[in-house]
């Protein structure tokens, strides 16, 4: 208790202290005085009765001092000192200070950023509840040797699940769709999601303004009725209160408001189905399912995607296998294909789960870069700490403990940190305005990423930790200060010994660490080359976008639209063709099909990517192998197809495929005849070898991409197609016009983006590494200029002395990049996943990583020897020009 | 040959002093234990003040700026009734203590 009241007094302290000092002052005095009248009333002369007061009081120095130990904080006090003592040195060497700040901000600023990527996509736990405990069901059909994620429950298979499995607590189907929204004239695209009545209370997310989408909502009739995104609500009704009375025209049809959904709830979003819409990255709209009586029959079809959340205490492996017993079950009543399985997936996973390894390794980068500033910090530290020996010595000789000086330096060292730190947040916030630019779209939740609590928290953290990281060099030195050796040598040699020893170790580890880094970027690097120089099979500077006609149109209506498009576009001016066609190289859509062909061994599953195409289509480019294209004449129905190479060499091996004859699995009688071969077309990733493509003539008039090839400058083609179109049917709204070459680019966009951060991080690592060598030499060479005066004036010549300091740092980088290939092969041997393209090209992927890094070995240690050595040519010349 | 303050008996001498005496000046209270201690106390007169601003920090004393007799101004310490319950018990435990020790030395005689 009585101790409490006394700390509060000493807290007090330091906002009183000023006024207290001036009391003690004045009550010093006064005793001084009360004692000289007292020694005068003896009969003392004034100045005799001054002195004596004095000597009966003692030292008033020691009793202000003894009481301001007292009265205060004692090591607040010291700290205040310490900072204050230690500003004052930092600001004295303004060029020492500013290097180990920056030094240690980039490494700071470097983690800091990733970290709040991290922070957002990974830490941060997603808006749906406790989304532990949601899955994704899917039932795969092994035969077909597809990814299960392709199988979502057919709407019986899910019904019946919903029915008899007891270890869901919710569970909804849902399907997208992508819609033409009318709004003030103009017509947007937005991707929208159509639920059946259980989907917001799965996702435990509710509306924040109106109601959600009920289980009456899906009944046929009462259908008309969507919830819509904040974001929405913003950008097309200004967050008026009144939206719930206003209505919707999706594809021409009224939708009433029901409800708003509060801001961050926009799933499902392009990162999280595997097979979803993935031109979208949010979703905006949601409206119900509504089922028909023949899709609730339905177990034919795998539509749509399921999510289920588990009951409390239930394991996956339960659910698991609780749903596979009863697919065994359904799987009976499937009336075509069987086999049917289960599959339940945690959701977390499949949201991050591709992107954690990545996150892992660049935090991992970020912090090896980190590693190295902290390096080069306490070398500039120790190298400062070894020329303040003299002043260090002689407080340590006049009575300044160990623990104190230690202190001293320790809190130097977190100044630098702290310093480094703000400035680090400075870096890391500019780096999360140009994330946007980088963002490779398969990253869930990156523009989410911002310097909240926990980051800043973290980087306060790092900060703390490589101020002790750095300090503790100089001042373990320190504290081996030998008193009587530095008062015989004047300190200086005694400590070099341990100096350049922990020095040399720092440097061999910072080189070690770049070579590991630089052994990734180079593997990313090649990886990312290897990608970008794919063929793609099409010309670069098409213009494409995706026009979906809805259901107003019927098909002669929508022939008649697609026919006055092809030729109001194929007037223009510079325009050399017009095609159209279901699939667009890389957008990631693909449709599967099953065929037989004729004359082969058919397999049950034998999968085509199958899509239609204009006549003019392939003329964007796609090359001819053998055979024609279609013809304008070529009438739908007509039972012609283009099969592409793939195909060909796998399902006509050594035949002529020209005139060879291709059926549907489920209409075998109907043949179609193949009349030309074309080059492949990557549709879904630049990383995949193409899949075997099978395209028709019959155009489907719902809607499709336009490839359009021209002289003109993309953006003022865009803008001319979108006044074309708007004068056709002002209700309808193309997606965004993309050149083929943007496509390519966005497909490549998540390998850009880990080799472009990874190949940076590198860059600064090496740039680190390089300025902590040359600090070390530079530093090692003005200590030694006396040695280096001698040598010459013995008759060293230049040469010798320069090789001399050449080879310490030879040997030092030597041991340094020996190390750092042993500590880089299990990194090789790491995430495989994020380099595969090896295999783009067909080659043999263990060869061929293994010759490349050879290759890349020797470049790297080039790279590194080169650099250094340059650098160090630079205090080698100074100290060889030095005055004998 | 002057004795050595015991560590921890200065601040129960001035708290003793001031329930004595009422309100002292830092001088009047070392003139008191001088006095009191026949001479035998050889202490520093400022070797009080750390014990002075400690046991104002505790909250025993309270300090104010007055005048002497002679019209002098110094700073005059009052104890405080949480300084009077802590003179008591620490008067209490002195006296076990001494008990004990005296007790001690006795039977060792």
């Amino acid at each position: 208790m009585a101790h409490r009241k006394r700390i509060i007094a000493k807290l007090r302290n330091l906002v009183t202290n000023k006024r207290a000092e001036e009391d003690l002052a004045r009550e010093v005095e006064s005793h001084l005085t009360l004692l000289a009248d007292d020694f005068k009333s003896r009969g003392m002369s004034p100045e005799e009765a001054r002195l004596a007061a004095r000597r009966a009081y003692g030292g008033v120095e020691q009793a202000k001092q003894a009481h301001r130990d007292e009265r205060s904080l004692l090591w607040i006090e010291q700290t205040m000192q310490d900072l204050r003592y230690g500003l004052r040195t930092l600001s004295r060497s303004p060029g020492f200070t500013i290097t180990a700040v920056l030094t240690l901000a980039l490494g700071i600023g470097a983690c800091t950023a990733i970290f709040s990527v991290v922070n957002a996509v990974l830490i941060r736990s997603l808006p749906y509840g406790d989304s532990s405990r949601l899955v994704y069901l899917y039932t795969p059909v092994l035969q077909f040797k597809l990814p299960a994620e392709v199988f979502g429950p057919a709407y019986a298979d899910l019904h019946d699940l919903k029915q008899e499995s007891r270890s869901f607590q919710d569970m909804t189907t849902f399907g997208q769709s992508v819609f033409s929204l009318a709004s003030q004239g103009a017509a947007e695209r937005v991707s929208a999601a159509r639920v059946d009545g259980d989907f917001f209370r799965t996702f435990q997310s509710a509306p924040e303004l109106g109601r959600e989408i009920s289980p009456d909502d899906n009944q046929l009739g009462h259908e008309k009725v969507a919830v819509i995104s904040h974001a929405l609500w913003q950008s097309m009704f200004g967050s008026a209160t009144d939206v719930l009375h206003r209505s919707l025209l999706l594809d021409g049809k009224n939708y009433q408001i029901v409800g708003v959904m509060p801001q961050g709830f926009e799933y499902p979003h392009s990162t999280d189905l595997a097979y979803g819409e993935s031109q979208y990255t949010t979703t905006q709209v949601w409206i119900p399912l509504a089922l028909t009586p023949q899709q609730m029959a339905d177990r034919d079809n795998s539509r749509g995607n399921a999510v289920g959340r588990l009951k409390p205490g239930v394991s996956i492996a339960q659910a698991q296998a609780e749903m596979a017993a009863i697919m065994t079950r359904l799987d009976k009543l499937h009336p075509q294909a069987h086999g049917w399985g289960a599959f339940v997936k945690n959701f977390v996973d499949s949201t991050v789960g591709h992107v954690r390894s990545l996150l892992w390794l660049l935090l991992g980068a970020v912090s090896f870069v980190l590693l190295i500033a902290c390096g080069n910090a306490a070398n500039l530290l120790l190298a400062r700490a070894a020329s303040r020996m003299r002043e260090l010595g002689v407080r340590v000789a006049l009575g300044a403990g160990r623990s104190r000086i230690t202190r001293q330096l320790l809190t130097e060292a977190l100044l630098i940190g702290v310093a480094a730190g703000a400035i680090g947040i400075g870096l890391a916030f500019s780096f999360l305005r140009l994330l946007p630019l980088l963002d490779p779209g398969n990253i869930p939740r990156l523009r989410e990423a911002s310097l909240d609590t926990r980051v800043l928290l973290f980087t306060l953290t790092i900060s703390l930790l490589t101020s002790v990281l750095t300090g503790v060099f100089p001042a373990l030195a320190v504290s081996r200060i030998n008193l009587t050796d530095f008062l015989a040598t004047t300190g200086i040699r005694s400590v070099v010994g341990a100096h350049t020893r922990v020095q040399s170790a720092l440097i061999v580890v910072e080189s070690a660490l770049v070579v590991v880094l630089l052994a990734s970027a180079g593997l990313f690097l090649r990886s990312y080359i290897n990608v970008e120089s794919v063929d793609t099979g099409f010309s670069q500077s098409t213009v494409t976008l995706n026009i979906g006609l809805d259901p107003r149109y019927s098909p002669p209506q929508a022939a008649e639209f697609f026919r006055s498009l092809f030729a109001r576009l194929q007037a223009l001016p510079g325009v050399e063709t017009v095609g159209a066609v279901s699939s667009l190289p890389l957008s990631n859509s693909e449709d599967l099909r099953m065929f037989a062909v004729d004359g082969y061994p058919n397999q049950k599953s034998q999968l085509a990517e199958a899509s239609w195409a204009t006549p003019n289509y392939f003329s964007a480019r796609i090359p001819l192998i053998a055979g024609r294209l279609f013809t304008a004449d070529e009438k739908p129905g007509s039972q012609t197809i283009i099969i592409n190479q793939s195909f060909a060499r796998k399902y006509f091996a050594g035949r002529n495929p020209i005139g060879g004859r291709v059926s549907r699995q489920d209409d075998p009688t109907r043949w179609s005849t193949v009349v030309g071969v074309i080059g492949d077309v990557r549709l879904t990733s630049l990383e995949k070898p193409a899949e075997p493509q099978i395209y028709h003539p019959d155009m489907e008039f719902g809607g499709g991409y336009i490839a359009v090839r021209s002289s003109l400058p993309a953006k003022s083609l865009a803008a001319t197609i979108r006044t074309i179109l708007h004068s056709l049917d002002p209700n309808l709204a193309a997606s965004d016009t993309q050149t083929m070459s943007e496509l390519e680019s966005e497909a490549s966009a998540p390998r850009r983006f880990q080799t472009s951060l990874l190949t940076f991080f590198a860059a600064i690592a090496l740039f680190l590494a390089l300025v902590g060598l040359y600090g070390l030499m530079a530093y090692s060479v003005s200590r030694r200029t006396r040695e280096v005066g001698i040598r010459i004036a013995l008759g060293a010549q230049r040469t010798d002395v320069l090789l001399l300091i050449l080879k310490k740092a030879a040997s030092l980088l030597a041991v340094g990049l020996v190390s750092g290939q042993i500590a880089e092969n299990p990194v090789d041997n790491g995430p495989r996943c994020l380099y595969v393209a090896w295999e783009v090209r067909g080659l043999d992927h263990k060869n061929r990583i293994r010759t490349l890094r050879h290759r890349y070995r020797f470049r790297r240690f080039s790279l590194v020897s080169a650099g250094t050595t340059q650098l160090q040519s630079c205090p080698s010349v100074l100290c060889s020009r030095s005055p004998a | 040959m002057p004795i050595q303050i015991l560590q921890g008996t200065l601040d129960l001498m001035i708290l003793r002093t001031l329930a004595t005496m009422g309100p002292q000046h830092a001088y009047g209270i070392a003139n008191r234990l001088q006095q009191v201690s026949e001479d035998a106390l050889n202490l520093n007169q400022g070797t009080i003040y750390p014990a002075l601003v400690r046991i104002e920090q505790h909250g025993w004393t309270r300090g104010s700026w007055g005048k002497t007799e002679n019209n002098r101004e110094a700073k005059y310490y009052t104890i405080t009734r949480a300084g009077l319950k802590a003179l008591k018990e620490e008067t209490e435990s002195w006296r076990q203590m001494a008990g004990v020790v005296e007790k001690l030395l006795a039977e060792e005689q």
